[in-house]
């Protein structure tokens, strides 16, 4: 037995990458959910506009690069970040001109609108194919990691080394001063509440003289700034292939219909709870166990609940249990 | 125009395209197209009879495509008597254990409403299956692995495959409906797309049930093989009274061999789908759809309703997905991509008009064209666009890579213009 | 068959959307130009002919509203005799056919209800009349979302009108009773200080007592120097406050008169007020 060492293991293999994965879903569900709560709508196209936004501070990071411009230890990517959320936004705010803003004229309906997120997720997927192709891209640069195995090991001298990834790092301490931002933003200025009242009631807020078409348009700079930072945190930590932010969208949606749609506290919870238990099912544990248990006790199996590629399963999962429970999420959104 | 003369011009249009086709690009092409045009529409008939007439919004459809492929597998190839001798019937036990535990714990849930009961009985059921399955998945997965590795099918008639595949189809959204419908708020369109998702993980990672990734070659046929056409002398002379080789003679009678069985399914469907529509059952279905509070006022059970016609459309779906894989003779599980199988299924269902069941089949043929012109003429347009740019320069080159992209950015055009110019699709309901 | 090809299909998945909270207003039309028209009253809705929508069908019919500073006017009759509607349309919440709007000499019929807010209305409309999820204290800064100035001296009025609302500042306002909801409602409104208050039906679904203090709370608004507009289903009550009262039939003009001289009208009590 040796819990200090189950511990460390604990730490290295699930909790940082569960927090990690978790507040890149966070950030990736406050978009969704800031999108459903004021548009009304489920953006299909958010995993590809995430992809679209990543994709031009990859284009700005190789820029920077073959210009000799670095943050030393810190990835270049982090100054490409704001031209991204520039770039994305104004392909939001384009989109919203042309496609969007019509059908708010007409008053149509979520699906109807969902219907037409279907055709921007088309076109988006397809330029950013266009423009950057299908292929990997890598384009971290700076320290790859603030604690290594074996200094971690040397320093403490236990048998269990621990590694924690700038990229890791970034992640975390980039997504608590977004949400802390955001937080402030909707609940302390004028413009957050005059969107929080946007999204509770449609007509009084513009019988208040809150512009209605302001609302929407700071919605989707949030939005453009969400999705860019969660994505090229995500590309930073694993690595940029559209197809992959794609497929994010199923966790997204968990996380943020977990959460209770609509509400943004929910949507990060929700995040962290897909996060947890799709790193928590998939990891095989017989490494912590065997530290954490008398030999007597010792599994002989990897004791890993579900293989890694039944990760989407788990989140699936988790949301019927919690739909079960609680119909509107963890924290009441607005699907009362 | 009335809709009729509009149905009628809109469907010659069609032909105009596909038989311009065979005229301008090979008849080879022509055929092709409508194969898979013919498949299309099936699974947007599918489609449109869960959103046309009961408003049910499937994203998973490449879920029940995916179970379509897997029923010609599980079918159609023979056996693996060795596989089945290693631990056949063992993996199937382990299976059938999971389902009960899962079943058996939702009923204690029913009864008993204790979640700490329901906990222990998964973890129970859990560790009891994984013991069960592990050694004969393992022991079944190293028979041949290079050829085999798997249990095989039944052996039976390809054709077969496909009612199966719709009932497969049918069994998985009976479990999402029951789930996704039964909850207290409706949250059909997440589920199916979670669970299209956990089918496409199953069929690429159960190797002993389908080989995974290594695909599925080979699938027997419903029509002959062209090589043993090549080699009939018969056939060879009858081609050559056509003036035909007996290469492209062999690949257009296959060809349209299944053109024609397709066909035929494709008409039974639609035959069935407007009677449906047409029958007390579908005028329900529409009052449900467009008042479901009188509809339940008036004591219709709306959930049982919706769950039927999921289940229906989602066996059609399952149906065409057999069929597709018996035309491609090979189950491919990387192949089933959402935007190809789901949301493209979407856009024939949309521009072809939904709650029309022709308007459904029309966008199936007209979008699954377009698909593929837009591949094959896209290089040619993209040279005239390119024209004025110097020849290898970079930008040039870029572009003439990224042609193939052009699809994905067309379909989202066509379906935006749709939307906004015509919104009730090319053929609304009436 | 459903009407308009924007509907939800009978659709009614939450994890594609929420129509809850969706408005009816266009967002995204732009006001039309105004003009000085003077020599008319202080706020009047002047041969209103129009219903909703391009094509909806016309509820008005040559109607007439109008109401003089520091007044109450309000509008009476039988359901569906088009009393909100009319309001509605003095508010440009209708496409008018027919008839011109004007605000203190200005016409102001071709404007949307937004710019109609900056330029000195206040709204209440009968349903949805708050924000549920925020505090009280938020949907009085919201009201006064169009100010510029320090708006506190103006919470501070009006919860000197309303002293529960100050007790319940910080509470969700959906949690509050009806009556409260009610004075949350006219508070956001009065927050923009509107030279002309629109109620619509201020004391549907409250109790009798709510209702009379309610409309105390109301005359001492118009006392303020602010013209009120009202839609009541309690027309005796009503009436008793009014300085005018219109009672509507089928979206035109039926009976227009002082309060009192309506409630005297031996044919108005016959039809509208029960005897």
């Amino acid at each position: 037995m040796d819990l200090l060492n189950a511990l460390v293991a604990l730490t290295n293999f699930v909790l940082i990458p569960a927090m990690t994965y978790g507040s890149q879903l966070a950030l990736g569900a406050l978009g969704v959910t800031m999108v459903y709560g004021i548009l009304r709508f489920s953006n299909f196209a958010h995993g590809d506009t995430m992809a679209f936004g990543t994709m031009i501070v990859i284009l700005f990071t190789w820029l920077f690069q073959s210009m000799g411009i670095s943050l030393g230890p810190l990835p270049t990517a982090l100054l490409a970040i704001p031209f991204g959320i520039a770039g994305t936004s104004l392909l939001l705010l384009g989109t919203d001109r042309v496609v969007y803003r019509f059908y708010r004229a007409q008053k149509a309906k979520p699906v109807i609108v969902v219907m037409v997120s279907l055709g921007v997720m088309f076109i988006y997927n397809g330029l950013t194919r266009f423009i950057l192709g299908t292929n990997e891209q890598r384009f971290a640069d700076g320290e790859r990691f603030i604690i290594r195995a074996r200094e971690f090991k040397e320093m403490t001298g236990l048998k269990e080394g621990l590694t924690f990834k700038t990229t890791q790092g970034l992640t975390i301490v980039t997504a608590i001063v977004v949400v802390i931002a955001l937080f402030w933003f909707l609940n302390k200025t004028r413009t957050g509440k005059s969107m929080r009242a946007f999204s509770d009631n449609e007509d009084l807020a513009l019988l208040s003289g809150i512009n209605p078409e302001r609302v929407v348009m700071v919605t989707w700079i949030i939005v453009a700034g969400l999705v860019t930072i969660a994505g090229t945190l995500y590309g930073l930590d694993k690595s940029y292939k559209p197809f992959t932010y794609f497929q994010l969208l199923l966790p997204i949606f968990a996380a943020a219909i977990v959460g209770g749609l609509g509400s943004p506290i929910g949507a990060i919870a929700g995040g962290f709870v897909i996060a947890f238990s799709e790193v928590a099912v998939t990891y095989a544990w017989k490494k912590v166990l065997v530290y954490a248990l008398p030999e007597s006790l010792e599994p002989e199996s990897l004791v890993q609940l579900l293989a890694t590629e039944y990760k989407f399963a788990v989140s699936f999962m988790i949301l019927v249990i919690v739909l079960l429970v609680r119909p509107t999420g963890i924290f009441k959104g607005k699907s009362v | 125009m009335t809709q009729s003369l509009r149905t009628i011009l809109l469907f010659a249009l069609v032909a105009v395209l596909i038989i311009g086709t065979g005229i301008l690009q090979g008849p080879n092409l022509a055929l092709v197209i409508l194969n898979m045009g013919l498949v299309s529409a099936i699974m947007a008939l599918g489609v449109n009879l869960q959103w046309g007439i009961a408003g049910l919004f499937n994203v998973g459809i490449m879920g029940f495509v995916a179970l379509g492929g897997l029923a010609v597998v599980l079918t159609s190839m023979p056996p693996v008597a060795e596989a089945w001798a290693a631990g056949g019937v063992r993996a199937w036990a382990g299976i059938l254990l999971g389902v009960f535990t899962v079943f058996g714990s939702a009923m204690v849930y029913k009864r008993t409403r204790k979640g700490w009961l329901v906990g222990l009985i998964l973890l129970v059921g859990f560790v009891a299956y994984n013991w069960v399955r592990d050694p004969a998945v393992s022991a079944i997965e190293a028979v041949d692995p290079a050829a085999t590795g798997y249990l095989g099918g039944l052996g039976l008639p390809v054709v077969l495959a496909w009612p199966v595949g719709g009932l497969l189809a049918a069994g998985a959204a009976w479990v999402i409906g029951k789930t996704a419908l039964g909850l207290r708020s409706d949250y059909l369109a997440i589920a199916t797309l979670g669970i299209s998702e956990i089918v496409i993980a199953v069929i690429k990672n159960e190797d002993w049930l389908s080989r995974g990734v290594k695909n599925v070659n080979g699938l027997p046929r419903p029509v002959p093989n062209e090589i043993d056409l090549q080699n009939d002398p018969g056939f060879v002379e009858a081609a050559a009274g056509y003036g035909l080789d007996p290469t492209l003679a062999s690949t257009l009678y296959v060809k349209t061999g299944y053109a024609l069985m397709f066909a035929v399914v494709l008409v039974i469907l639609l035959v069935l789908s407007q009677l449906a529509l047409k029958s007390p059952w579908g005028r329900m279905m529409r009052a449900i759809r467009d008042n479901e509070t009188s509809a339940r006022a008036m004591g219709k059970d709306v959930t049982f309703r919706h769950l039927q016609v999921f289940i229906l459309g989602s066996a059609i779906c399952g149906i065409a997905g057999a069929m597709m894989t018996t035309l491609d003779g090979l189950f491919a599980p990387t192949a089933y991509q959402p935007l190809r199988y789901t949301f493209l299924i979407w856009v024939m269902v949309i521009v072809g008009g939904s709650g029309n069941n022709l308007g459904a089949v029309l966008g199936g043929f007209l979008i699954w064209f377009l698909w593929v012109q837009v591949e094959t003429v896209g290089p040619d347009i993209m040279v005239f666009l390119t024209s004025g740019l110097a020849e290898g320069s970079a930008l040039k080159t870029h572009l003439m890579d990224s042609v193939a992209h052009m699809r994905l950015l067309t379909m989202g055009v066509i379906l935006l213009l749709v939307l906004r110019f015509s919104p009730r699709g090319l053929l609304p309901e009436k | 068959m459903s009407n308009s090809p924007y509907d939800d299909h009978g659709n009614k998945d939450l994890s594609l959307g929420n129509a809850k909270g969706m408005g009816e207003i266009d967002t995204t039309k732009h006001s039309g130009p105004t003009h000085e028209s003077a020599g008319e009253p202080f706020l009047i809705g002047a041969n209103m002919t129009g219903g909703y929508g391009k094509h909806g069908p016309d509820i008005l019919h040559d109607c007439t509203i109008a109401v003089e500073k520091g007044e109450i006017a309000v509008i009476v009759g039988p359901n569906g005799a088009g009393k909100s509607t009319a309001m509605k349309a003095t508010f440009g919440m209708l496409n008018l056919r027919k008839g011109h709007v004007t605000l203190d000499g200005v016409d102001i019929t071709g404007l949307t209800p937004q710019d109609r807010v900056a330029r000195g209305m206040g709204f209440v409309p009968q349903n949805n009349n708050i924000f549920t999820s925020m505090t009280v204290e938020e949907n009085l800064e919201m009201g006064a979302f169009l100010r510029t100035d320090d708006y506190r001296p103006i919470i501070e009025q009006v919860y000197d009108l309303f002293p529960i609302l100050k007790e319940k500042r910080n509470q969700p306002a959906g949690e509050l009773s009806g009556g409260q909801r009610q004075q949350v409602a006219v508070g956001r409104a009065l927050m923009t200080q509107p030279k002309v208050l629109l109620l619509d039906e201020p004391t549907a679904g409250v109790s009798p007592i709510v209702m009379d203090e309610l409309f105390d709370r109301i005359i001492e608004v118009a006392r303020s120097g602010i013209s009120i507009l009202m839609v009541e289903q309690n027309a005796k009550q009503a009436l008793d406050i009014a300085d005018k009262g219109y009672v509507l039939v089928q979206g035109a003009n039926a009976h227009t008169g002082t309060g009192k001289s309506l409630m005297a009208d031996p044919e108005v009590r016959a039809s509208f007020l029960g005897g």
